[in-house]
C-alpha cells in the first residue's frame, strides 16, 4: 500500500516544492480509478534538489525495478544528473518527476494548481482542467480511458456543482 | 513473433474520438458517490482499495501457486 500521509509529510517537512500529478491528482479530484504510487512534479532549482534528497533518504529509496546488484547513491548529485525517478520507499511507490508527459515542469505548472489540505499538510495539485491536458497532450493509448474518466468528472461537476 | 505495441503519440482528433467512445462506459455513480467526499477521503479510499487488491493477489498467489 502506498502511505499518502507519509510520502506528502515526509515532502513537506523539507520544504520540498512540488506539485501531485497523475493517479493520486485524479483521485483527489474524484476518480474511482486504482494507482498503485504517488507522482509529484518537482522543482529542479538547486535548493529544491537539496530539500527532496534529504527528504526521501530516510525512506530508502530504491530504483523500482532495477536489479538490486545496482549501485545507487540517493543524494543531490543524483537528482541533478537525472530527470524522473521511479522509486521504491519504506512508504511505497514514488514517482519523481522533473518534467511530466505532455510537456509540465514545475514552473510551468504554477498556474494550473489549487492548495489541497489532506493529512494536515497542504499541498499542491494539478488541476483538472491540467491534469486532462497533459494526458491529452501526451497521447499515449494507456491514458485513454483515465482521460475519458476525467472528462466525466468535469462534466458531473459541472451538473451537480459538487468538487 | 510478439508485436511490439505502438508507443507513437495519438494524433489529437483520434484521442478525441476515442475519450468520446470510451466516455460512455465511464461509471458515473461512482464519481457521483465520490465527488460527495472529502479530498482526504478519497485518498483513505484509495488505500483501502489498494490493500485490497493486495490481499486479492496474495489469495491468487496461494490458490494458484504464482
Amino acid at each position: 500500500m502506498t502511505d499518502f500521509p507519509g510520502l506528502l509529510r515526509a515532502l513537506r517537512k523539507e520544504k520540498v516544492r512540488f506539485i501531485v500529478v497523475g493517479g493520486a491528482a485524479a483521485t483527489a479530484h474524484g476518480s474511482a480509478r486504482l494507482t498503485l504510487d504517488l507522482d509529484v512534479v518537482y522543482s529542479r532549482t538547486p535548493e529544491n534538489r537539496r530539500r527532496l534528497a534529504a527528504a526521501i533518504a530516510p525512506l530508502a529509496p530504491a530504483l523500482r525495478g532495477a536489479p538490486e546488484s545496482l549501485p545507487f547513491v540517493w543524494d543531490e548529485r543524483t537528482i541533478r544528473s537525472g530527470l524522473n525517478f521511479s522509486l521504491s520507499t519504506s512508504l511505497g511507490a514514488l514517482d519523481l518527476l522533473g518534467e511530466v508527459a505532455g510537456g509540465g515542469r514545475y514552473q510551468n505548472l504554477g498556474n494550473d494548481t489549487e492548495t489541497i489540505h489532506v493529512f494536515g499538510v497542504d499541498c499542491l495539485c494539478v488541476n483538472l482542467d491540467a491534469l486532462i491536458r497533459l494526458k491529452r497532450a501526451a497521447g499515449r493509448r494507456k491514458d485513454l480511458e483515465t482521460i475519458a474518466e476525467l472528462e466525466a468528472i468535469r462534466e458531473e461537476r459541472e451538473k451537480t456543482g459538487l468538487r | 513473433m510478439v508485436p511490439v505495441p505502438d508507443a507513437s503519440p495519438l494524433p489529437p482528433a483520434k484521442v478525441d474520438r476515442l475519450v468520446e467512445e470510451l466516455k460512455k462506459d465511464v461509471d458515473r455513480t461512482l464519481i457521483r458517490e465520490n465527488l460527495k467526499l472529502t479530498v482526504e477521503e478519497r485518498l483513505v479510499q484509495l488505500m483501502r482499495l489498494q490493500e485490497f487488491a493486495e490481499e486479492l493477489r496474495r489469495a491468487g498467489r496461494a490458490t494458484f501457486g504464482r
